[in-house]
């Protein structure tokens, strides 16, 4: 297996005449993605995928972000990445992995029709989806009218509220940053004092919310969207000081073993077919000539509360330990 | 191999009367484990003592700081209230169904036994989701009663000793059912020849002959409690109750190596000085010498009257704790989503269906069954080596090859998977199914090495002595005495391994790679990810798996080995 990938690139070399275009060689072979995608959604994306390029075979590792950033810090002291693809929730570690020289650049013709906020002036990483941290209600214990509307008021719901924890999540750590650089750490005091409960990951919250243990709480919309259409009695509420947006970057490991395969992968991402296929699953595409899922805004109609990502990634030991004191104690 | 054209003969081994042959023998089990435990495991010491290079005591100074005291606390008294739970439930139950004319003796057996082969983590989703805010059982109470809200639910710190309790006693019942049924029945039967009734030889003869069986698996569910990290996770993070294993893997996530380190350290403490304990009270040569040869059958208890009520309350009791969770876990695997109405129009087969059509699930299958079958083996072989090298041969310095041997058992896995990591990974098995099986066998031999040694304290060293006297070699004496004398401890040894091994999570979320996940991870990436009804469903297509797996054991050894 390992042999027959090493060697699909060095034949088409060998042989130009063999495949359509001598300078890309065309894309075969294993692909490894690593993400923190949920499964079934990972899952059905990487079956649309070996739709559009049967040549290739993606196998896809998936895990949470903390789970996965754990992973590549242990792969690159242990010999390199074994990845192809990264594609994860938490844009500072990709920063880092950046920084840290784990990655390589690659313009994708199909990134031209990505707004330039989401790229990385490098080129080394793309935002593949957007996803946001919002307010979510089960409607069958509080009125959408009385709910938090605002995350300035989220604090005083917290008898009945809930949030992740950014212990186990990468895009909580991005909402804990963003929260904090609006609102102080007064925001975590304050919902300490009411009450808050802090559970793991977001499915848990989303979930707990369906199951009615808790009224309102700190969501991902793509997770609530889909229990939504499983008939859970959920809403999403937009906040009005603005959603916690999250590009969900995707990038080309430096130590890519089948960097043509990547690059497959990433402009299929990119592309129009990859983003519908991501829509269809209620994640809310990047790129602006693709409808977002029914009842879902699009990126460009979703206020926004600024994410402070160089900030984040340099404090990001300071900021969970800071959230651990206030908030877990 | 310079000797091999020499003749033999002439080198007589007791022509060096220095070099002890039991010593040669031994050696090998200690590089092995020199290799697999001390190595790992000293590499660890080594962070937590000198982060980055530097000797620093900074990290055991913010470990014992007043914030971190109270989840050093919240372990020792979750884990002493939940093994002593154990003891007394496992220990009633082993009684019943070893000793006594109970009904359906053989089913309850396998009822009590069941919840081993469940992931404590799955088994702790099963009780959230029954005795949760919104739980399958609290709803009808709470609606019945017009209350909004449950006092108290799982979630809480008695939710963790509650469900630590309950799966520990399968380790308890098999401990002490296993010295139940090798007690020499001629001891009861001796004191009953003189007059004592049934309940005076229960409390002189019985108890005091399975007390050392009773307080070593109460030492071992004290250390599976302590180190124990899905359960606290699950049900004790929400209510901010943490013990040291949750701020483990907090202080790993920050991420704060050095401290996580320090922390492990702490735990280590506690767990050593529970074995410490155990070794004091167990001390002393042939004090648990019982079994003098083939044990007569006992005489079962007649209950009498108290016949089917007591088989009424055991049964309860068996289906609550092993049947309740799975069949938790069933209905929400057939749930659009968990909490939806209970009603028809709510159920649906496509989780089923999607795990079905999954590459990963069928590999994960594999790797599991592959690892959990090598571990037990090892271990099992492993564990005798060691218990006969330090109980039978007497081995000089064999008391340090039995402390390396249990020492992992007061490791939480996590900083085993870390301790293998820092020592493995670098020469190149990081990511394979080796490394994977490297922190199996540490963190289970202590497992097959105390049941194995529990068997061998009974065997009287006066067997194989005679066997000596009657011209048997020491290795002859070991095949043909103790070995068969031994052979269920070895086998519940290995049982003993290959099921937690068969569904082993916390140090294979840690080490697996491409290809090698196993069953655990499968099912806790499902769960992670938000299929919390998709890894129901994977869950229980693992446990039928083991079942059949079980069954099909338990029929090729003719009974002998299997739940």
């Amino acid at each position: 297996m390992v042999r027959l990938i090493c060697l699909a690139p060095l034949l088409t070399l060998l042989l130009p005449g063999l495949s359509g275009e001598a300078a890309a060689p065309r894309p075969s072979g294993a692909v490894v993605l690593y993400t923190s995608l949920p499964q079934e959604i990972a899952t059905n994306f990487a079956r649309a995928f070996m739709e559009r390029y049967p040549s290739v075979h993606l196998e896809v590792l998936r895990a949470g972000s903390t789970d996965l950033e754990r992973r590549l810090f242990a792969e690159a002291q242990a010999g390199g990445i074994r990845a192809d693809v990264l594609w994860l929730a938490d844009a500072p570690a990709m920063l880092t992995l950046r920084d840290q020289g784990q990655l390589q650049a690659y313009r994708s013709p199909e990134a031209r029709r990505i707004p330039a906020e989401w790229r990385d002036p490098s080129g080394t990483f793309t935002a593949g989806r957007l996803i946001n941290m919002v307010i979510a209600v089960n409607t069958t214990l509080i009125p959408e009218r009385v709910a938090p509307h605002r995350w300035a008021d989220f604090p005083k719901f917290g008898k009945v509220a809930v949030m992740p924890s950014p212990f186990f999540s990468g895009s909580v750590f991005v909402a804990v940053a963003a929260v904090v650089q609006k609102f102080g750490w007064g925001w975590f005091e304050r919902a300490r004092a009411e009450g808050i409960h802090v559970l793991q990951a977001n499915p848990d919250v989303a979930r707990a919310l369906a199951a009615r243990e808790f009224s309102v709480g700190m969501a991902l919309d793509f997770i609530v969207y889909g229990l939504v259409r499983d008939g859970a009695p959920l809403a999403i509420i937009w906040p009005d000081d603005g959603a916690i947006s999250i590009p969900s970057p995707v990038a080309i490991t430096r130590a890519a073993r089948n960097p043509a395969g990547a690059r497959a992968f990433v402009d299929f991402v990119l592309s129009r077919e990859g983003q519908q296929a991501l829509a269809a699953q209620g994640i809310i595409p990047v790129r602006p000539d693709v409808a977002p899922p029914a009842g879902l805004p699009g990126p460009a109609a979703i206020r926004t509360l600024p994410v402070p990502y160089a900030w984040a990634a340099q404090h990001a030991a300071e900021i969970r330990s800071r959230f651990e004191a206030i908030v877990l104690k | 191999m310079s000797t091999r054209g020499q003749a033999i003969p002439a080198r007589a081994p007791r022509a060096r009367p220095h070099a002890d042959p039991r010593l040669v023998a031994a050696a090998p089990v200690a590089l092995v484990l020199a290799a697999t435990v001390a190595y790992p495991l000293a590499r660890l010491l080594a962070q937590s003592l000198a982060p980055g290079g530097h000797w620093s005591l900074d990290a055991y100074a913010r470990a014992l700081s007043p914030v971190n005291l109270r989840p050093l606390w919240n372990t020792i008294w979750v884990s002493a209230t939940s093994s002593a739970l154990a003891v007394v439930a496992g220990s009633a139950a082993a009684l019943l169904v070893v000793r006594t004319d109970l009904p359906g003796r053989r089913w309850l057996r396998t009822l009590i036994v069941l919840p081993y082969a469940t992931p404590p983590f799955f088994g702790a989703i099963g009780w959230a989701q029954l005795l949760g805010p919104q739980g399958y059982l609290l709803r009808p109470v709470l609606s019945a009663l017009g209350i909004a809200a449950a006092p108290q639910t799982i979630y809480s710190p008695g939710g963790v000793v509650l469900v630590l309790a309950i799966y520990s006693v399968p380790l308890v019942f098999l401990t002490v059912a296993g010295a139940l049924e090798q007690i020499d029945a001629s001891l009861e039967d001796a004191a009953r020849a003189s007059g004592a009734g049934p309940l005076a030889v229960m409390r002189q003869i019985t108890l005091p002959l399975v007390a050392p069986a009773m307080l070593a698996s109460g030492v071992l569910a004290f250390m599976a409690a302590a180190t124990n990290f899905g359960v606290p996770a699950l049900l004790g993070a929400r209510v901010r109750f943490f013990v040291l294993t949750t701020s483990i893997y907090r202080s790993l996530n920050i991420p704060d190596f050095p401290l996580a380190t320090a922390l492990s350290m702490l735990l280590v403490a506690v767990s050593a000085a529970a074995l410490l304990l155990l070794r004091r009270i167990s001390r002393g040569p042939g004090r648990w010498a019982v079994i003098s040869g083939r044990p007569v059958p006992a005489r079962p208890l007649r209950l009498r009257g108290l016949r089917w009520p007591a088989a009424t309350c055991a049964t309860a009791f068996a289906v609550a704790v092993a049947v309740l969770p799975l069949a938790a876990l069933a209905l929400t695997s057939c749930l659009k989503y968990y909490g939806a109405p209970l009603a028809a129009g709510s159920l649906t087969v496509r989780h089923y269906a999607y795990i079905a059509g999954l590459d990963e699930v069928r590999r994960a299958m594999r790797n599991s069954a592959i690892l959990a079958t090598l571990a037990a083996g090892i271990c099992a072989a492993l564990g005798t080596a060691i218990a006969y090298a330090h109980l039978k041969a007497r081995v000089p310095a064999s008391a340090v090859l039995d402390a390396l041997g249990t020492l992992p058992y007061a490791i939480p896995h996590t900083v085993i998977a870390i301790a293998v990591l820092l020592a493995w990974a670098p020469a190149g098995l990081y990511g394979t199914l080796w490394i994977i099986l490297l922190a199996y066998v540490v963190a289970y031999l202590p497992t097959a090495l105390r049941t194995v040694s529990a068997t061998l304290e009974q065997v009287h060293g006066s067997l194989e002595d005679a066997a000596r006297t009657s011209g048997a070699g020491p290795l002859r004496a070991f095949r043909d005495i103790t070995l068969p004398l031994a052979r269920a401890g070895v086998l519940a040894g290995g049982l003993l391994v290959f099921l937690p091994t068969s569904r082993e999570l916390t140090m294979s979320i840690l080490l697996f790679g491409l290809r090698t996940e196993t069953i655990g991870v499968a099912v806790f990436n499902l769960q992670d990810g938000g299929d919390t009804e998709n890894a129901a469903a994977l869950a229980i297509v693992a446990l039928a798996a083991l079942l059949v797996a079980n069954l099909a054991v338990r029929r090729a050894t003719r009974g002998q080995v299997g739940l």
